[in-house]
Formats: structure tokens, C-alpha cells, sequence
């Protein structure tokens, strides 16, 4: 594991480093099952520690499926964490721990300890961003104390903008009743498709080539809404998306007894399953498949025509693209109003919000697809476009957005948020807000 | 028939009223898998773009409402001039038939033979007595079972010419004995084993309705 630490380009004058430390009992039960889940999206792992709580995320590489689970402090024993706070000039900027990890190295840890279940009995996590190492140090019965040193990189973590109260179909449903649903698929199987009607749920096996249909069995399950233990179908729509990515969700949710609310709209736009308890909220982005004549248009077209809809502020509600990107067009006071956990990006400064809201006040219509008509004009001067942003742009960047607070710039480029989750002192001037 | 609550079929044509038809058979018993509780379970030949075999299944879930499984199998239909490949074999009359013992008790026994050698040999006379043995350089290892019974013989003759403590015996693929006793699960109502000295043997087993043949060679 490389052991990294880049340089900010901010000294810090006074003020500690940003650091964490918690403990927590059961490490193998539901914050082991959350790393599991995670691993099956990516093999990085971000440890972001906040007032809201420990929040794991990953993000596949080709950014088509996110994962966060966002513990609250109430599930720690101890919780303890800080940024740091770095004065330059007139300027303060907080900086978070910005702590990643390599799957390979802290899944293990969490997945042996099934077989000690019984002789941990508790579990501590201890970082600082000045030391490149997560310390995690399991207590066990007589006295023996296991301590796992794991290297982290530096890196700010992606997040994502997903306004879940936004969406018109949300179900939820226990996770056994899923898990019955979901064995009816060989793991061989890469898609699946949720068809959805007010009166009827279906899941079935959906595949890209017909080709692969005389080999495969296709399979489908009917489920009757009575079965939910929420219901509510605004629009009939049938959804494709990663089996895998559920099946990993689907495990780690059993693990924590909680309803799996799904809500979701048309093909293309993303999905989000989610888990929301008392001590923890669980939140799968997954990106869906659009209804397109040419699934084969390459990515870089993709972006392009995007482009092109999104320089026409009166484009058309049929925005058939991969990318779901509608969900960036909203406005950021819209986002400020969400139900998720707001978190606003690491480098932003509590100055920022006013301006995001003033933004905001020209209202998007979310017309039923989220098709962008209006953009508001920005009032945040920043309108620097960042250098590796061209290149982001054509990659396959499927549904993130982070609302920059330059809203002008983000019309054009909608992908250089996440793009420019960088060290450089440039992107941390320009704004990011996002949530997830 | 019997078997069935409703079965309608109709072959190719009348004289051969008969459909013979390829799968794989994982996907067959995977999909049934999810039928272990169902109410309900049929199947159909359809064509949807080319053949499928159509398993739908009424599960009844908790809150008691039905949730409808389907299962689209892909098969292959056998042409006509194909069908005398896969008739069932003529086999010689047996020496020996005799009544197997408890397969499950069987099944763990051979399980363990199998790490020490992949050949089997099975041994029975008429008077009710079968072994299941294995040589190796190293060990032979021998399990006998008595008492088992054999079923009357079709031929008198041949009963009355063969001595009954003489021994038929065959040697098989362990494995192969192997997969034939892990598909069993359920105690069938009748289960004979015929063998033709050194030659094949032949498990005969009635479950209710439901007869199931597996021929070993040699």
C-alpha cells in the first residue's frame, strides 16, 4: 500500500491536524458488513469522519455505482474527531481528514474477525491526517490486543447529489423479501430490471445482447404491492442496473434488520437504495440504463450531445441519456433542502452557503425527468475552469454531479466537481457543495 | 400421467407422439430450486424467438399475497431422425437383482470409498447379500450389507440355474455411483439394483408414480 500525502498548498498555522478516533463494539457485525458491501463497488475506500458521523464511501471507476454508509456518532462507544483549520491570509479553509483506503488492505481485517466473533469485544480506529496510517486495534478476550497499521492516500472524497424526496417511484421493503427475489438469478447475471406499475413490481434478467438469451434463462418475479412496506408509483418505469451492486447492498442490509427504500424514475437516471436507522444511513447510487437506440455511442459522444442539451436551456423532457445528469441541474438551494445528509464538500467554507442559496432562487422546474429549462445565473465570480477537466470530461463519468457554486461553469461541464476532487489549490477556491 | 394435475402434450405426429428436447440441466434444477415452497408450478414448451421451456411458479409469501416466478429455460428441440440415439438401451437379462439398501447410508459410505480409490466394485448374489468394495496396492476395503432381499425373477429359469450365495460383480466409476446417489433425497418406494456380471448395472427405482433408471457400464 503506497503511503502518500500530497501537498495542499495551504500551510497550516495553528490548529491541530484533522484526526479520528472512535471505538465501537460488534466491529464484525454491521461496520464490517458496511466495508463488505462497499468492497463490492470498488476497491478504494474512503474513511470521512465529520459531525454527522463516520462515513465510509467508494466509487467505482467508472463512476457508475457509489456507496455511503454514514454512521452516527450514537453507534460509536467514543467518538471523537476534528478538522483542521488553516488560516492563510484572509482566507480560513477547514480541511478534512481525507483519509483512502485500499479495499485489499482493510477488508480482510473486518471479514477474519467472522471467525472470532465471539473474542472481540471491542474495536478501536485512530487516525491522523499527519501520520499516513489508519491504526485499528481490536481488543479481545484475555487481554490479547490485535493492532492493524494500514496506510492511507490523501485523497477528498467524491460525493454524490441524489435528492431521493425528488424521485416518483419510492418502495420499501425488507431485505428477506429481496434476498428471495434476488436468488432467482445466477451470479453469472450482469443486469437485472425492476418494471414497475401501480399495481405490480416486477425483477427479471434483462441482458444487453440477444445473443446471450439462447444460452441464459431468463427469470422473473412478480411481487404484489401489499408486500411493501411503502408503496408509491408515480411514474410506470422499468429500470436496469448492476446485480452485483444490489447483491452487495442486499448483505449488508440483512445485517442491519432495516427496510431497503428504493426510489428511482426513468431509465437513465440513477437509483439509490437506501437504509435509514437510528445509527446508521446507507446510501447505494447505482447508475441505470438508459433507453437508448445506440447503446454502442461512445462515451465521448455521450458527453458531447450532453453538452449540446445542456447549452439549450429549453431542451427537451426526453433527456435520454446514460449519464442521469439531470440530477445535477437542479438548483442548490433545491439540494440544501434534502432530507439526506447534507455535507458540504471539504474545502467549502461556511461562507459558501449563502452564496449557493442565492443561486439558487431562480427556480429549475423538476418537470418528471428532471429535464433542465432554466439555468439561474451565478452570482460566485469563480468561473476558473480547472486543468484536468477536459479529459474528465470524456470520461465515463455516469451520474455525479457535485453542484459547483459557479453554476454557469457547471452547465458546461457538469462532471468537473467530481473531477477535481483534487489536492490542488485551485479546486479547493472553487466551491463544491454537494451532499451525500 | 397421474403424476400431474393436468398434462397435455402433443408430439410430433401421431404415430410418434413423443417430444424429445435438450437443456442444460442446471438451469432446470435451479429454477425449480425456487419452487422448494411454491403452491402452484407448471411448465410449458413456448417459443419466445426459439424454445423455451417455461416454468412458472405460484410462491406464497408471508403476507400471504402470491408472487409469480417465471422461468424461461432455453431448450432444443430433438429432430425426429435423432430420437433412436437416445432410446433407452437394450440391456442383457441381469444375473443378480437384488433390493438396495438405505440409500442415504449407501451414499456416505461410497463418499468415503471415493477418496481412496475411483474405481468401485459392486458384488450381489441371491440370497440377499451385497458388498461395495475398493481395491488399492495399499488397502481394500469392503462393506457388506445382508439381509437385503431380492425381488422375484422374471425368468425362472435362470433362478433356478444360478447358485444363490454366487456373486455378480461389476466394477464402475466410482463417480459416476457417486452422482446417481446424490440426486437422491427422498427414500423412493422401491429401489433394485440389477447387475450384469462385469458388464453394466442397472438401479431401477420407483418412486410412487415416478421411475427412475441409471444405467453404469463397466
Amino acid at each position: 500500500m503506497i503511503c502518500f500525502s500530497s501537498w495542499t498548498g495551504l500551510k497550516a498555522l495553528g490548529g491541530q491536524d484533522p484526526f479520528l478516533s472512535c471505538s465501537l463494539l460488534c466491529p464484525h457485525g454491521v461496520f464490517g458488513k458496511a466495508i463488505q458491501a462497499l468492497s463490492r463497488i470498488s476497491d478504494e475506500l474512503w474513511l470521512d469522519p465529520s459531525e454527522k458521523g463516520l462515513a465510509l464511501r467508494s466509487v467505482n471507476s467508472c463512476r457508475s455505482a457509489y456507496g455511503c454508509v454514514l454512521f452516527s456518532p450514537l453507534f460509536f462507544q467514543h467518538y471523537q474527531w476534528s478538522t483542521s483549520v488553516k488560516v492563510n491570509e484572509n482566507d480560513s479553509k477547514t480541511s478534512n481528514l481525507n483519509c483512502k483506503l485500499g479495499m485489499k488492505s482493510i477488508l480482510p481485517i473486518f471479514r477474519c474477525l467472522n471467525s472470532l466473533e465471539r473474542n472481540v469485544e471491542n474495536c478501536r480506529i485512530f487516525t491522523r491526517s499527519d501520520q499516513c496510517k489508519v491504526v485499528i486495534q481490536f481488543f479481545c478476550r484475555h487481554g490479547i490486543r490485535r493492532t492493524h497499521n494500514v496506510c492511507f492516500q490523501e485523497s477528498q472524497p467524491l460525493q454524490v447529489i441524489f435528492e431521493k424526496s425528488m424521485c416518483s417511484n419510492t418502495l420499501v421493503i425488507q431485505p428477506r423479501v429481496l434476498a428471495e427475489a434476488v436468488v432467482l438469478f445466477t451470479s453469472s447475471q450482469e443486469e437485472v430490471t425492476l418494471a414497475v406499475t401501480p399495481l405490480s413490481v416486477c425483477l427479471k434478467s434483462s441482458s444487453d445482447e440477444p445473443m446471450d438469451l439462447t444460452n441464459s434463462v431468463y427469470s422473473e418475479m412478480f411481487v404484489g404491492p401489499e408486500e411493501f412496506d411503502f408503496f408509491q408509483i408515480g411514474v410506470d418505469t422499468e429500470i436496469t442496473f448492476c446485480f452485483k451492486e444490489l447483491k452487495g447492498m442486499l448483505t449488508f442490509s440483512e445485517a442491519t434488520h432495516a427496510p431497503i427504500a428504493i426510489h428511482f424514475d426513468f431509465p437513465g437516471k440513477p437509483m439509490a437504495l437506501s437504509i435509514d436507522d437510528m445509527l446508521l444511513e446507507a446510501n447505494f447510487i447505482l447508475a441505470t440504463l438508459a433507453d437508448e437506440p445506440s447503446r454502442a455511442s461512445s462515451q465521448q459522444s455521450l458527453c458531447l450531445s450532453q453538452k449540446q442539451k445542456r447549452s439549450d436551456p429549453m431542451c427537451s423532457p426526453n433527456n435520454n441519456s446514460k449519464t442521469g445528469k439531470n440530477v445535477t441541474s437542479k438548483a442548490p438551494g433545491c439540494i440544501l433542502r434534502k432530507t439526506a445528509p447534507k455535507r458540504l464538500y471539504p474545502n467549502e467554507t461556511q461562507t459558501d452557503i449563502p452564496v449557493l442559496e442565492n443561486c439558487g432562487s431562480p427556480i429549475r422546474k423538476r418537470v418528471n425527468g428532471g429535464d433542465i429549462s432554466e439555468v439561474p445565473e451565478s452570482s460566485v465570480s469563480d468561473t476558473e475552469e480547472t486543468p484536468g477537466s477536459s479529459y474528465l470530461r470524456k470520461f465515463s463519468c455516469m451520474f455525479f454531479g457535485a453542484v459547483s457554486s459557479d453554476q454557469q461553469e457547471h452547465f458546461n461541464h457538469p462532471f468537473d466537481s467530481l473531477a477535481t476532487a483534487s489536492d490542488t489549490e485551485e479546486d479547493m477556491n472553487n466551491g463544491r457543495s454537494s451532499t451525500f | 400421467e397421474n403424476f400431474f394435475s393436468e398434462f397435455q402434450m402433443e408430439g410430433v405426429s401421431a404415430e410418434n407422439n413423443a417430444i424429445y428436447l435438450e437443456l442444460t440441466s442446471e438451469n432446470l434444477s435451479r429454477a425449480l430450486k425456487t419452487a422448494q415452497n411454491a403452491r402452484a408450478l407448471k411448465v410449458k414448451l413456448t417459443n419466445k424467438h426459439f424454445p423455451c421451456l417455461t416454468v412458472s411458479i405460484e410462491l406464497l409469501s408471508v403476507s400471504s399475497s402470491s408472487r409469480i416466478v417465471t422461468h424461461d429455460i432455453p431448450v432444443k428441440v430433438i429432430p425426429r431422425k435423432l430420437w433412436k440415439d437416445l432410446q433407452e438401451p437394450t440391456v442383457p437379462d441381469s444375473d443378480v437383482s437384488i433390493y438396495l439398501p438405505v440409500l442415504k447410508t449407501m451414499k456416505s459410505i461410497v463418499e468415503k470409498m471415493r477418496n481412496l480409490s475411483n474405481h468401485l466394485i459392486i458384488e450381489a448374489n441371491l440370497s440377499g447379500d451385497l458388498n461395495l468394495k475398493i481395491e488399492t496396492e495399499l488397502v481394500c476395503v469392503t462393506t457388506h450389507f445382508k439381509d437385503l432381499g431380492n425381488p422375484p425373477l422374471a425368468s425362472e429359469d435362470a433362478s433356478q440355474d444360478r447358485d444363490p450365495e454366487q456373486m455378480a460383480e461389476v466394477r464402475i466409476d466410482i463417480r459416476k455411483l457417486l452422482q446417481f446417489l446424490a440426486g437422491q433425497q427422498v427414500n423412493p418406494t422401491r429401489a433394485v439394483c440389477n447387475i450384469v456380471s462385469n458388464k453394466l448395472v442397472h438401479f431401477d427405482l420407483l418412486h410412487e408414480d415416478v421411475s427412475l433408471q441409471y444405467f453404469i457400464p463397466a
